[in-house]
């Protein structure tokens, strides 16, 4: 058998619907579990000893349970007790928790990196503890943070394809129909490894450019 | 008046400061002497809040700092610049020295960045402006450390060893800047072990042993026989530090 692509030209727009969509997934999931991974980071961190009680059992909770069990337990368990809620919310909210857990240890990471000298700096110039944390620390531990969360992201691109067992068409979804519809698995799934790998190549590369934008006092300067 | 009333600070059963009372006047420089570990850190940290008191009382022009509702009022009345510079690396030289004017004080920006670079200037960093803590020399981190805490513009400086990390060219840079703001009136309570610096600028020193003040003199006094010389633990920190 030959490898011949020029029989998917037709389903270039199902792959490309399908590729969108994992991109809008991983964008509003990535958003998701930065803004989960900051509070639960902040409760790590906090003072409350319910709290972060609570922050270290999601963290754990979610690390250590395998993903589509979360999935089939939010889209097929939660419909049981009356809590109805769409493939595409289901799928978004899924990623969000579990990498959020991830992106809370990363910012945690960064938060206790930070020397404490430059919080006492901030501390006796009269700074209210709401913007030394989001003046001084956020900014500081997102900068040590990028890369690793690049991470993150990649980790919710690539898992983002088992939601094509809840229905859902993103792009490994549509390849799965152009397969049945074409029974060319080989040449489907060919695309589909490029297209992966293309899509997380950009965002690596797009990561270390802000890596780069974000520590631009470290590079040599440019006289 | 900068008062510090019989303050005592320990951590778990060290006692670092024993009884300290100490009144710097404004217009005053104060310098503080003593051997390593011997408390002078403890109390900059005790003057700026970091530090929660055991026992006793300072207050900065009559805002207590054990009071957490009169620590922000004596907060703005005092700056510190730190041996290890703390600036904010993501921020540029000129950010560093306008955030707190901009959040604490509501300067209108244009007005702090204006002073900003006037201070940067002063110091001889009017090229620095835009530049980030990373890249630049240790004498100028300090000096954009100095700048900071003068942007509040505070009615007393506290320094501590603000030139042990750097070497003696960077030393020299740093301490021109402090004399010029000495002969100002600047009021400082200064901790260092540039004695022959501490010597020219200071108007009083005194002495932490053990975190007690053991002596509190003139500075001509300090340095007579008959006066801090006379005190064995003085005579010997001094030969030791002009040997070193
Ligand atoms: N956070 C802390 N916890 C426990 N002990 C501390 C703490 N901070 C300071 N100490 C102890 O308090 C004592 C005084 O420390 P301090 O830093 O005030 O000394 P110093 O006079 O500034 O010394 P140096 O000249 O070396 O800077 C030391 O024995 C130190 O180990
Ligand atoms: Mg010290």
């Amino acid at each position: 058998m030959r490898l011949d692509l020029s029989l998917l030209i037709p389903y270039i727009g199902l792959l490309a619907e399908g590729a969108v969509m994992t991109l809008e997934i991983a964008v509003l999931s990535l958003a998701g579990s930065v803004v989960l991974g900051m509070v639960v980071a902040i409760a790590r961190a906090g003072k409350s000893a319910t709290m972060r009680r609570i922050a270290f059992f999601y963290a754990d909770v979610f690390r250590n349970v395998p993903f589509i069990v979360q999935l089939f337990f939010f889209y097929y368990g939660l419909p049981e007790i009356g809590i109805y809620i769409d493939a595409f919310t289901t799928g978004v909210v899924a990623l969000s928790i579990a990498g959020g857990a991830y992106a809370s240890d990363v910012i945690r990471a960064g938060i206790l990196a930070i020397d404490d000298g430059i919080l006492e700096a901030a501390e006796v110039s009269g700074l209210s503890r709401r913007k030394i944390f989001t003046l001084i620390v956020l900014p500081i531990a997102l900068r040590t943070s990028v890369r690793p969360l690049g991470s993150v992201l990649i980790n919710i691109i690539l898992t983002s394809s088992v939601l094509s067992t809840i229905t859902l068409n993103e792009l490994t979804g549509q390849a799965r129909i152009v397969s049945s519809d074409t029974f060319r698995p080989f040449e489907v799934y060919v695309v589909l490894l490029a297209v992966y790998g293309v899509l997380t190549y950009l965002v690596s590369t797009g990561v270390s450019m802000l890596h780069r934008r974000l520590n631009r006092d470290l590079q040599p300067e440019v006289n | 008046m900068l008062i510090v009333e019989n303050v005592v600070k320990a951590f778990g059963s060290l006692v670092v400061l024993d009884g300290v009372s100490l009144t710097v006047k404004p217009g005053e420089v104060v310098t503080i002497l003593g051997s390593s570990g011997s408390g002078k850190s403890t109390l900059i940290r005790c003057i700026n809040g970091i530090e929660k008191l055991d026992a006793g009382r300072i207050t900065v022009d009559d805002f207590d700092v054990t009071k957490p509702r009169e620590l922000a009022e004596a907060r703005k009345r005092s700056g510190t610049v730190f041996q290890l510079f703390n600036l904010y690396p993501h921020m540029t030289a000129l950010s560093n020295i306008t955030l707190a004017p901009i959040e604490v004080l509501k300067r209108p920006r244009a007005e702090a960045e204006a002073e900003a670079r006037a201070l940067l200037a002063s110091v001889g960093l009017e090229d620095k402006v835009d530049v980030y803590p990373a890249q630049l020399s240790g004498g100028q981190r300090q000096r954009v450390g100095i700048c900071r805490a003068l942007a509040m513009k505070p009615r007393y400086l506290l320094l501590d060893e603000v030139t042990s990390a750097l070497d003696p060219e960077m030393t020299s840079e740093v301490l021109d800047i402090l004399a010029k703001l000495a002969r100002d009136g600047t009021t400082m309570v200064f901790v260092t072990h540039e004695i022959e610096f501490a010597r020219r600028i200071s108007d009083r020193i005194v002495f932490l042993e053990k975190g007690k003040l053991i002596t509190n003199l003139p500075t001509a006094e300090f340095f007579s026989a008959a006066g801090g010389l006379a005190l064995p633990r003085v005579a010997q920190f001094l030969s030791k530090m002009q040997k070193a």
